[in-house]
């Protein structure tokens, strides 16, 4: 099977996968839940909440780019 | 001009015409879910598509002077070999495409070649294994790991949003999938436009116009660039109606939990050298954003039509590699060529005549799926 199947590389993409695919997308939703608690149910606490997380969504995504441009 | 420059130049136009449909079929795989839920109007939407593809073209900085390398013995690739190739995929990407199903422009053009090569070189030019590790394996995990993580992250995103309104939530996640969706049209530009450049310059090295260590010319990178763009640009409704519509009823936050997917599977594939098919990863996330979803539906016989195109792309596309290049080689030499080209012209013609009977463009690629890519007519007077 280790001639057909880098197992190391697909290791690979399956964590930085997850960390993306649904980390990041985990962290963009609770971004719009902290928007709505702070929106609609007045709890300021959510515009921090809605900050940090897209703040690390964009960090995220910036580095993904950078790691694929710059290899 | 001699015989050998017109070779070239007809291998050139061809890798480029394979570049357009690599484009065309693409656009589904960044646009289809915003299309569907209206993140992105369709014509704003293919333009976007096409803007990133042709910047994410130039971003890619490796291009590699080879074809199917590890699949195809090296020595068994010439100028009809690629060309002849080059038709197989083609002919495939214009196949799938009227039939409105998501196909490997990758596997296509390997599949071509392989035909191709076959034919020229006998059994020995085919490298099995390479084709087991390179094809084979990842065209079945592709769709897997991708329905995988697109399953996780719309459950996530539900069980996250489950307190905000609906018309909220979805504002939201339509601007979230502007940013995904556009995220997958750059890495499809980096990834893919590559294939055609890397075609173009071997060609150019097999023809000694330059030497191997010469690099990509900038001509190239631009031609290439500016052919997955336009083909981005037209648009392949038929195939963005399907995976829009046709496989899950898409709403915003499935939308952007499956172009998220994706982009985290294609970057992290290209980045490890693992590589997998856009298309496949793609279509996987989708069905991963309806199986992610209480009660939302995912339409498994189309799956299952779709992955049965998937298996059959390979052989499908080398037995067109293979027949062009038995008819360009038994005519011999650039009349060969010739004449393949315009029965390939004629060909396109053709597919293009039929899919105008029942045309699929920007005013109805959302209309309600009723079990057909070309949406029912409305009838008159209704």
């Amino acid at each position: 099977m280790d001639k057909y199947i880098d197992a190391s590389a697909l290791g690979q993409v399956l964590l930085a996968s997850i960390i993306g695919g649904v980390g990041l997308v985990a962290l963009f939703a609770l971004g719009l839940r902290g928007l709505s608690a702070a929106q609609e149910g007045g709890r300021s606490s959510g515009y921090v909440v809605a900050g940090g997380s897209f703040a690390v969504v964009l960090a995220g995504i910036g580095l993904g780019l950078y790691a694929i441009l710059a290899a | 001009m001699d015989a050998n420059t017109l070779l070239l130049i007809t291998v050139v136009v061809t890798a480029l015409a394979f570049d357009f449909t690599n484009g065309f079929h693409d656009t589904a795989n960044a646009m289809a879910t915003s299309i569907a839920t209206g993140a992105l109007s369709p014509k704003i939407a293919v333009a976007l598509s096409g803007a990133l593809n042709f910047i994410g073209a130039f971003l890619s900085l490796s291009v590699a002077a080879t074809i199917a390398k590890g699949i195809v013995d090296g020595s068994s690739i010439t100028l009809t070999v690629v060309f002849a190739g080059l038709l197989g995929g083609i002919v495939w990407n214009l196949l799938t495409w009227y039939f409105g199903l998501p196909s490997s422009s990758s596997h296509a053009l390997i599949g071509g070649v392989v035909g191709a090569a076959f034919i020229a070189g006998g059994a020995d030019a085919v490298l099995v294994d390479g084709l087991i590790s390179k094809v084979l394996i990842p065209a079945l995990l592709a769709p897997v790991v991708a329905i995988g993580i697109a399953t996780a992250g719309t459950y996530a995103v539900y069980r996250l949003t489950n307190g905000i309104s609906d018309r909220h939530r979805d504002t939201g996640f339509r601007i979230g999938q502007i940013g995904t969706a556009s995220l997958v049209s750059l890495a499809h530009g980096t990834n893919d436009a590559q294939k055609t450049m890397g075609i173009i310059t071997l060609a150019l090295i097999a023809n000694k116009t330059q030497g191997q260590d010469d690099g990509t010319p900038f001509w190239v990178i631009f031609a290439c660039a500016t052919a997955i763009a336009l083909g981005t640009y037209i648009g392949g409704w038929r195939v963005i109606r399907t995976l829009g519509k046709g496989l899950v009823e898409i709403t915003p936050p499935q939308g952007f939990a499956a172009e998220g997917s994706s982009t985290a599977v294609i970057l992290a594939s290209t980045h490890f050298g693992f590589p997998l098919s856009t298309t496949q990863v793609c279509t996987g996330s989708i069905i991963g954003s309806g199986v992610g979803k209480r009660l939302a539906q995912v339409r498994w016989g189309l799956f299952g039509r779709m992955a049965a195109a998937w298996v059959v792309t390979l052989p499908a596309a080398a037995a067109v590699g293979a027949v062009a290049y038995a008819v360009a080689n038994g005519i011999g030499g650039t009349t060969g060529v010739a004449v393949v080209f315009v029965l390939g012209l004629i060909f396109i013609g053709g597919i293009y005549q039929l899919s105008r009977k029942a045309p699929v463009d920007h005013t109805n690629v959302n209309a309600e799926w009723t079990g057909s890519v070309a949406p029912e007519p409305v009838p008159a007077g209704v």
